[in-house]
């Protein structure tokens, strides 16, 4: 039987997510300041605006909904989902009122796919857009990468901490508790923060010639949207705008630490480092991409838009390595990405799909699960060839020896099954408003995998179903479906619970 | 002497057709997009919008992109209506042409509109995979202006109204613990 939730369950959920706005109405202040700084004048309204409506809800969730209960695993996933839903609609604010988007809903649509990182994008114009602004769509991304859960349980954790960090699709607690373990995380952000702009604005004052402070603000923006594999640009040419391959060696490396988990950089940081190379994690993802990588060469040779093996090695291991990391960042306009076909629109649809590694900020299936998918078959292949009462070894190296159980191969098989069916709903979608499959199908599994790369279909004049189901896509991929799920439930419950 | 004269006029229109041929074609920036492979060597005019930054780099080139779209013509801080993307293209010109220039088109200012010439340098071998325009001629059609930026009170009302309203809320609530 449904139960139906209780005052004291809202109550619960509205405390910590009060919490979570008050720590994102603090972070919304950054932007604030950026454009009292500049003297943006427009904009520093709406980020006022903004700051004031999670201070609000924030204080209200706080002060008028006082925390009776432990929040359980249910509670936690529910403020994890609607935190992810919220947060996307006030932020949307100083985006609506800049006046470069058509309609409210895109607005919606940007700040989603802000915070999921995907980097999806249906802004006119950003060539004009104020800096504050910029800034912002940036700073979401950094905010979504990190988890804007794991950004409030640095400064409050409690006993419900456990159920939110996980919600926010983090399989692995590095240190004992949640709070060490963000705040960990948040030190190597900080870090790569430090190298990351420091390495794109010396890049952008000496290699590029700009001017100083243009060269610290594209290394931030283009830190912000490369770590947290985001993959938004402050320029409508992405990385192909600085023309420099010492720009993109940088921001390659920034994508790659960005698609690594939380888990590899403490082994990096701390050791035993070789057992890094020995995790099943990395042995897929350095083979996948591989893969994908020879896949688009040689799909790219074919297509003959290139004339030599440099240019085609450049742009295609640029764009292969964008797509695998989830990060969406491109050095070649849409109209010229839609244009590779066959083998090159297989090798990039698979990396985008497959994506990243597990507890990092890319999104798609992830390599640990494709890992434990290949070894889930193989095994069922080696226990059909072997004699009936063979014993077929189950153990795989994962930050130490494990045993592939059926449990864990079910929710394995589970999450992949759903991912798959992400890609085709927003595929079939496309078809239907007569979308070319190619190009449906790419676009799909770009916004359910997080990654950001177009072909074109992303456009404000794109029917609205389209728009609302790749913003469906964005949250639940990010989310890893279980809090969805679980808010989807919570609200059923709600409806015919007794 | 008619022979002659037909001879001297034949000879005219055949030195004639391999300047024409030669002539940089007129293009927009959407159209170098779209047929980026055809027009790959060809000398080509472009009109746009110079935006983003100036890149003066060593090698004594200047970098920036120009812009072919409707933001160009009326900015949306100047009533212009969300259509889409930017369009755009890079630019490599060489230092003597690309000095004096207004700044490029921002938040703050409409970029210069500028008429280049040039090779449309497609995938270019000398640097792997770009594509860009190597400007050999620069005209300025009409000049960068500064983009007005007027102050939205309504916005910042209602954020200091909800402002205090929260700071009420919370100091209400606490002194009634």
């Amino acid at each position: 039987m449904l139960i139906r939730p209780v005052a004291e369950d809202f109550r619960v959920i509205g405390s910590y997510m009060g919490r979570i706005f008050l720590v994102v109405a603090a972070a919304s202040l950054l932007p604030l300041i950026w454009a009292g700084i500049v003297r943006e004048w427009h904009p520093f309204g709406s980020f006022l605006l903004m700051t004031a409506v999670f201070a609000l809800l924030g204080v209200i969730g706080v002060r008028l909904a006082p925390e009776v209960s432990e929040l359980d695993w249910s509670h936690g996933m529910v403020v994890v989902a609607l935190t992810w839903l919220i947060v996307p609609m006030i932020g949307a604010i100083p985006l609506l009122l800049s006046g470069h988007f058509g309609r409210p809903l895109d607005a919606l649509f940007d700040a989603m796919s802000g915070l999921t990182t995907t980097g999806l994008s249906l802004l006119s114009d950003v060539d004009h857009l104020a800096s504050s602004l910029n800034f912002w769509r940036h700073f979401l991304q950094f905010l979504g990468g990190q988890g804007i859960i794991l950004a409030a349980l640095t400064i409050f954790a409690g006993t419900g901490g456990i159920t939110l960090y996980f919600g926010e699709a983090r399989d692995e607690r590095i240190l004992p508790s949640v709070t060490s373990t963000a705040r960990f995380i948040w030190a190597v952000s900080v870090v790569h923060l430090i190298f990351g702009v420091t390495a794109l604005g010396l890049v952008g004052w000496l290699v590029l010639g700009f001017d100083f402070d243009r060269s610290i603000f594209h290394g931030l923006m283009t830190f912000f949207a490369g770590f947290d594999t985001g993959g938004f640009s402050p320029q409508s040419t992405s990385i192909g705008y600085y023309h420099s391959a010492v720009f993109e060696g940088v921001t390659a490396l920034l994508m790659v630490a960005g698609a690594m988990s939380f888990g590899v950089h403490y082994a990096l940081w701390r050791g035993p480092r070789r057992s890094v190379f020995a995790n099943l994690e990395t042995r897929t993802i350095l083979s996948t991409f591989g893969f994908t990588m020879v896949l688009t060469l040689l799909g790219l040779a074919a297509t003959g838009l290139f004339v030599n093996v440099a240019g085609l090695t450049r742009q295609g291991f640029f764009q292969i390595l964008s797509a695998h990391t989830g990060t969406g960042f491109s050095t070649v306009p849409p109209i010229e990405l839609a244009r590779w076909g066959g083998l090159a629109f297989g090798g990039m649809a698979i990396a985008m799909a497959l994506g990243g590694m597990g507890s990092s900020t890319a999104g798609g299936v992830k390599s640990l699960r494709i890992g434990l998918t290949v070894k889930a078959v193989v095994n069922q292949i080696k226990q059909v060839l072997l004699p009936e009462h063979a014993l077929v070894g189950t153990a795989y190296h994962q930050s130490g020896r494990k045993h592939l159980t059926p449990v864990l191969i079910q929710s394995v098989m589970i999450i992949s099954l759903l991912y798959v069916a992400l890609y085709l709903l927003g595929a079939g979608i496309g078809l239907a408003y007569g979308i070319p499959l190619q190009e449906s199908l790419f676009e799909s599994v770009s916004a359910s995998a997080n990654v950001g790369l177009s072909v074109g279909v992303t456009d404000p004049s794109m029917p609205i179903l389209l728009e609302l189901v790749y913003m469906l896509q964005m949250w639940a991929g990010r989310l890893e479906f279980v809090a969805v799920f679980s808010l989807l439930g919570f609200a059923y419950a709600w409806v015919r619970g007794k | 002497m008619r022979r002659l004269i037909r001879v001297a006029v034949l000879a005219g229109v055949f030195l004639f057709i391999p300047v024409s041929a030669s002539a940089a074609e007129e293009v927009s920036v959407a159209e170098i997009l779209e047929m980026g492979a055809d027009l790959a060597g060809e000398e080509v005019t472009v009109e746009g919008e110079l935006v983003g930054d100036y890149g003066f780099r060593d090698d004594g080139s200047m970098w920036t992109q120009l812009n072919g779209d409707t933001y160009a013509l009326q900015p949306i801080r100047e009533g212009g209506r969300p259509a889409g993307a930017n369009v755009g293209i890079a630019l490599r010109i060489p230092l003597d042409l690309g000095g004096g220039l207004d700044p490029p088109g921002g938040y703050r200012y409409r970029g210069p509109i500028v008429r280049v010439t040039g090779i449309w340098k497609y995938h270019d071998t000398t640097r792997p995979g770009e594509s860009y325009v190597e400007v050999q001629s620069l005209t300025v059609t009409e000049p960068g202006r500064q983009l007005d930026q007027e102050v939205d009170w309504t916005p910042i009302i209602f954020g200091l109204v909800l402002l205090v309203g929260a700071g009420a809320i919370g100091w209400l609530t606490r002194s009634g613990d």
